[in-house]
């Protein structure tokens, strides 16, 4: 077996997804007011179409943003530059999008209760992640003390 | 920095290129002159040994410490 074919291979489908996602997210920008309309409709509750477009096109720009950041950290792992600033960097966008994320479905809440259950997992995606961060810029610290030990 | 690195001093004083010194010693001409612009954050001791031994010197010819003002 040729790992390192798979190993290309996974990075390949990885891209593909946060592109088809990308693609996804650009799509909703124009299907959100007929998605927001439909939800109203079969929700059988007070009428919050307007509240929720809002609430929908902030996250969707937050996706487009995190969905940016990790497409460019797959460019920089296709790139063997793995542990460094830069990456740490865009994994600490990514885990502010989260908290955005779960900031806007927490003020959601006020309307639809059901939307802290999505705020409680955006915010605990974000606490991963950065988790993530602080371990790659540690990670960072110390690949850069190694190439300068001569 | 508290820590210099004297090898542009040694190497005049052998007359020996950093070309030659860094096949000497076997490391790449990049690392030697990290190494000797006081850029390099640690020394192994097997590079320490390859330099005193290839410019005939001890390790305080070639580390200096310098306190800081």
């Amino acid at each position: 077996m040729n790992i390192n074919w798979t190993k290309e291979r996974s990075l390949a489908f990885t891209r593909f997804l946060t592109i088809s996602f990308l693609v996804v997210a650009g799509a909703l920008i124009f299907l959100i007011p007929f998605i927001t309309i439909w939800y109203d409709s079969v929700s059988g509750k007070d009428p919050i179409v307007i509240v929720l477009s809002v609430c929908f096109y902030l996250c969707d720009i937050i996706a487009i943003v995190a969905l940016w950041n990790l497409l460019r950290l797959l460019t920089n792992i296709s790139k063997q530059e793995l542990f460094t600033e830069k990456n740490a960097g865009c994994v600490r966008v990514i885990s502010w999008c989260c908290y955005g994320v779960a900031a806007v479905f927490a003020v959601l809440t006020f309307w639809r209760l059901l939307a802290l259950i999505v705020a409680f997992i955006a915010a605990f995606v974000g606490l991963i992640l950065r988790v993530v961060k602080n371990m790659l810029t540690a990670a960072a610290e110390m690949r850069e003390e190694n190439d300068y030990t001569i | 920095m508290p820590i210099i690195v004297n090898l542009d001093v040694m190497m005049a004083k052998r007359k020996i290129s950093a070309g030659d010194l860094a096949e000497k010693i076997n490391i790449t001409p990049a690392n030697l002159s990290i190494l000797k612009n006081n850029k390099a954050k640690a020394v192994r001791f097997s590079t320490l040994e390859a330099i005193c031994s290839a410019l005939d010197c001890q390790p305080g010819d070639i580390l200096e410490f310098v306190k800081d003002e």
